[in-house]
C-alpha cells in the first residue's frame, strides 16, 4: 500500500465522518452568508445616511441672526442656517446640536466702525459627530472674515492679494463611496475568518475529538504512515476551509448584484474572474490554516480546550486584515511575505480593481508555502511521537 | 510469534516496565496476567507500536518494530484497552476503514467484512451508526476490525471487560478459534478465572517485570499451591489489584 494510497484512505473517511457531522456542516453552511449580509446590510445603511447627509446640507444654528443679516446671508450659501435653541452652550455640551453661532447686539456698529465685532462661536470639541458642522461654521467665518477685509482693502486703494501670502484650496475627497470602499475592505478579514471557521470542526473532531473518544490508539496501531494520518485530517480540514471560503467569495459575488452601483458610488470588483483568483491566491493560506489548527487541537487537553484555543488562534491572523480596512498608508512590500496578511493585501487591492501584481502574489504564496511545510513538518513529529496524542 | 527482549518503559518517575522480557507462541493462547498498574497495557502498547520503549525490543514474527513498525503492525490484529470508535460511521464502514489501511479492496475486502459480521453474529447492528451501541456492541465492532486482515497474532488487552456472561462466552470462542487456527494469540486480564479457562500459557507480571512464567500446571506446580488462585496471589506476593 502506497503512502499515498494510504493518505486517501484516510483522507476520504474523515471528510465522509466530516459530512455527517451536522455541527461542522452548519457551521461551513451558514457562515459563509453572515460576512456579504453584513457588507450589504452595512452598504446600504452608509449610503442612506451620507445621503441624508448631502441633500440636507450641514445645518448651522445662529443666535442673533438679525444682528448681521449680511453675514447670515452668506452663512446660507454654505449651509442651512437654522434659530438656535434657547440656551446654546447647554444644548452644545447635551449634543443637540452639533455648533452654535452667537451673534451679539453690538456687532453691526463695531463692523462699521471697522473694530473686530464679536461673534462666538460654541463647539464641543469632545464630539466626534460634530466636527463636520464645526469645521464647516469656521470655514464660512473665515471666508466672509476674508471677504470683508478684501472690500475694506479695495476701498483704501490696496490689492487684496498683498495680505493673501497663501491661496489654500481645501477640497473633501471624502465621498460616500469611499466609506463604502472601506467597508469593502473588511471582506478579506471575512475569507480569513471563513477558511479557519470552516475547517474548525473537522480539525478538532480528527484531534482532540478522536482522543477524547479513545479511537486514535487503534488507529495509531494500524500500518498506516503517521505522516499520511496527519496529512490526511489536515488535508480534511482544508477541504472545508475551501469550501466555506469558496461559498464566501460566492456571497460577496452576489454583493453587487444585490446593491447598485449607483448606490455604493463606485463599481466594486467582485466578478467571477477575481474571485477566482482570490480562491487561488488564498488556497495556500487554507492549508496553512488548517495545519496550525489541528497541531493546536492535538495538542489541547480536552475538546472543549479545543475549542476555546482554535477562536482565539483565528483571531491573530485575522485581525491584521480588520487593521487594513482603517489605515491609509500604503503597506511596506516586505508585508506580503507574513501569512495571511499579504493574501488579504492583495485581495484589498483587488477589490478596488487593481490588476494582480504577479511579484505580490509570489511572494505571498512562496511565503505561506513554506510556513506550510514547516508547520506540517511539526504536525507529522507530533504524531509520530505518538504518545502524547492518546495518553494525555 | 511476539517476543518482548529487555523492554524498559518509565512515564517521568514511573517505571511501567522495568525490562521484560517474554515470548509469545503461535498456535496457543497466553494470558499476560497481573494486577492493576502491573505494567500489562503498557507492554502490549509496545507490543503493537504504539509506545516506543526506552531500551530493549519487541518482535513480531521476528520483525523489530524499532526497525520495521509498519511491516510488523501488518501482521497484528490489536484489541486495545480502549474500544473508541466513530460514532458516525457504521458498524460495517468501521470494519472496511480498518481493513482498507492494512491494504484490502473491493470484493476480497467486502466478503471479509460480511464473514465477521456473521462470526460476531452481528448482522442486526452491521449498517448502524456506532452511536449508543452498547458495551457489548463496541467490542464485537472493535474485534471485527481488529481481525478484519486475517492477522496471524493478535493482542487483546482486557477483552472482556465490561461484557456480561453470554458476550464474555462469545469472546472466549472466538479466541479459541483463533488458536485452532494456529495463531498467536496474547491477551491480558486481571481476572483469574477468565485466564484459567483460556490460556494454555501464563505470564504473570507485577511491578513492570515478570514473576512467573508456564502453563497454569506449572504454574501450580512451581509455586506449590492447589488453586490457580493461590499460585498467583504467591507469585505476585499480595492479592491486591486482582480479581
Amino acid at each position: 500500500m502506497s503512502w499515498l494510497h494510504a493518505f486517501w484512505i484516510v483522507l476520504s473517511k474523515e471528510i465522509r465522518e466530516g459530512l455527517r457531522d451536522r455541527r461542522a456542516l452548519l457551521t461551513a453552511l451558514f457562515f459563509p452568508v453572515l460576512g456579504p449580509v453584513l457588507v450589504i446590510v452595512m452598504l446600504f445603511l452608509v449610503s442612506d445616511s451620507s445621503r441624508q447627509a448631502e441633500e440636507k446640507g450641514v445645518e448651522i444654528p445662529v443666535a442673533g441672526r438679525a444682528n448681521a443679516p449680511n453675514l447670515v446671508l452668506f452663512l446660507e450659501q454654505g449651509a442651512r442656517v437654522v434659530e438656535a435653541p434657547a440656551d446654546p452652550e447647554e444644548a452644545v455640551r447635551r449634543g443637540d446640536v452639533p455648533v452654535v453661532i452667537v451673534i451679539p447686539p453690538d456687532f453691526g456698529e463695531k463692523l462699521r466702525a471697522g473694530r473686530p465685532a464679536p461673534v462666538k462661536l460654541i463647539v464641543d470639541e469632545s464630539r466626534h459627530q460634530a466636527r463636520p458642522a464645526t469645521i464647516t461654521a469656521e470655514h464660512l467665518l473665515a471666508a466672509w472674515s476674508s471677504q470683508v477685509v478684501a472690500q475694506r482693502l479695495v476701498v483704501r486703494g490696496i490689492h487684496p492679494s498683498v495680505v493673501e501670502p497663501l491661496a489654500v484650496e481645501r477640497e473633501d475627497v471624502s465621498t460616500p463611496a469611499s466609506r463604502a470602499a472601506m467597508l469593502l475592505a473588511t471582506i478579506p478579514f471575512f475569507l480569513v475568518m471563513a477558511m479557519f471557521t470552516g475547517g474548525m470542526p473537522i480539525a478538532i473532531d480528527v484531534t482532540a475529538g478522536e482522543r477524547e473518544r479513545q479511537s486514535l490508539e487503534p488507529l495509531f496501531a494500524t500500518p498506516v504512515p503517521r505522516s499520511a494520518m496527519v496529512l490526511a485530517k489536515i488535508g480534511a480540514s482544508a477541504a472545508f476551509g475551501a469550501a466555506t471560503l469558496a461559498e464566501t467569495l460566492i456571497g460577496f459575488g452576489v454583493v453587487p448584484l444585490l446593491v447598485p452601483s449607483i448606490r455604493i458610488g463606485f463599481s466594486v470588483q467582485l466578478d467571477p474572474g477575481m474571485l477566482l483568483r482570490t480562491f487561488f491566491l488564498c488556497l495556500p493560506v487554507v492549508l496553512l490554516a488548517a495545519a496550525l489548527m489541528v497541531i493546536f487541537a492535538a495538542r489541547a487537553r480536552t475538546f472543549r480546550a479545543a475549542q476555546t484555543s482554535l477562536s482565539l488562534l483565528m483571531l491573530v491572523p485575522s485581525l491584521p486584515g480588520m487593521a487594513l480596512a482603517f489605515q491609509a498608508a500604503r503597506p511596506a512590500a516586505s508585508l506580503y511575505a507574513v501569512p495571511f496578511l499579504g493574501q488579504q493585501m492583495i485581495v484589498n487591492e483587488l477589490i478596488r480593481g487593481s490588476a494582480l501584481v504577479p511579484s505580490q502574489a509570489l511572494i505571498a504564496t512562496g511565503a505561506s508555502l513554506v510556513a506550510l511545510i514547516l508547520v506540517c513538518a511539526f504536525a507529522v513529529r507530533t504524531f509520530e511521537r505518538g504518545q502524547p496524542l492518546f495518553d494525555a | 510469534m511476539i517476543r518482548l527482549d529487555a523492554v524498559a518503559k518509565s512515564f517521568g518517575q514511573v517505571r511501567a516496565l522495568a525490562g521484560i522480557s517474554f515470548e509469545v507462541p503461535d498456535g496457543q493462547i497466553t494470558g499476560l496476567l497481573g494486577p492493576n498498574g502491573a505494567g500489562k497495557t503498557t507492554a502490549l502498547r509496545v507490543v503493537y507500536g504504539v509506545l516506543r520503549p526506552d531500551s530493549g525490543r519487541a518482535f513480531v514474527d521476528g520483525i523489530d518494530l524499532a526497525a520495521a513498525r509498519l511491516e510488523a503492525q501488518r501482521r497484528l490484529g490489536v484489541f486495545p484497552h480502549a474500544q473508541g470508535l466513530y460514532a458516525r460511521l457504521t458498524a460495517r464502514e468501521h470494519i472496511v476503514y480498518f481493513g482498507k489501511m492494512h491494504g484490502l479492496s473491493g470484493s476480497i475486502l467486502a466478503r471479509r467484512a460480511d464473514e465477521l459480521v456473521a462470526a460476531l453474529a452481528m448482522e442486526d447492528i452491521a449498517d448502524r451508526r456506532t452511536e449508543g451501541f452498547s458495551q457489548g456492541q463496541r467490542v464485537k465492532v472493535a474485534l471485527a476490525r481488529a481481525l478484519v486482515h486475517d492477522p496471524r497474532n493478535v493482542v487483546l488487552d482486557e477483552p472482556t471487560n465490561g461484557l456480561d456472561v453470554a458476550a464474555t462466552r462469545q469472546v472466549r470462542t472466538l479466541l479459541r478459534q483463533l488458536r485452532e487456527q494456529g495463531r498467536c494469540i496474547l491477551f491480558s486480564s486481571h481476572v483469574m478465572q477468565e485466564v484459567s479457562a483460556l490460556c494454555d500459557r501464563v505470564v504473570v507480571i507485577a511491578r513492570g517485570t515478570v514473576v512467573a512464567e508456564g502453563t497454569p500446571d506449572d504454574l501450580r506446580r512451581m509455586t506449590g499451591r492447589e488453586s490457580l488462585e493461590d499460585a498467583l496471589v504467591a507469585a505476585i506476593g499480595s492479592e491486591e489489584g486482582l480479581a
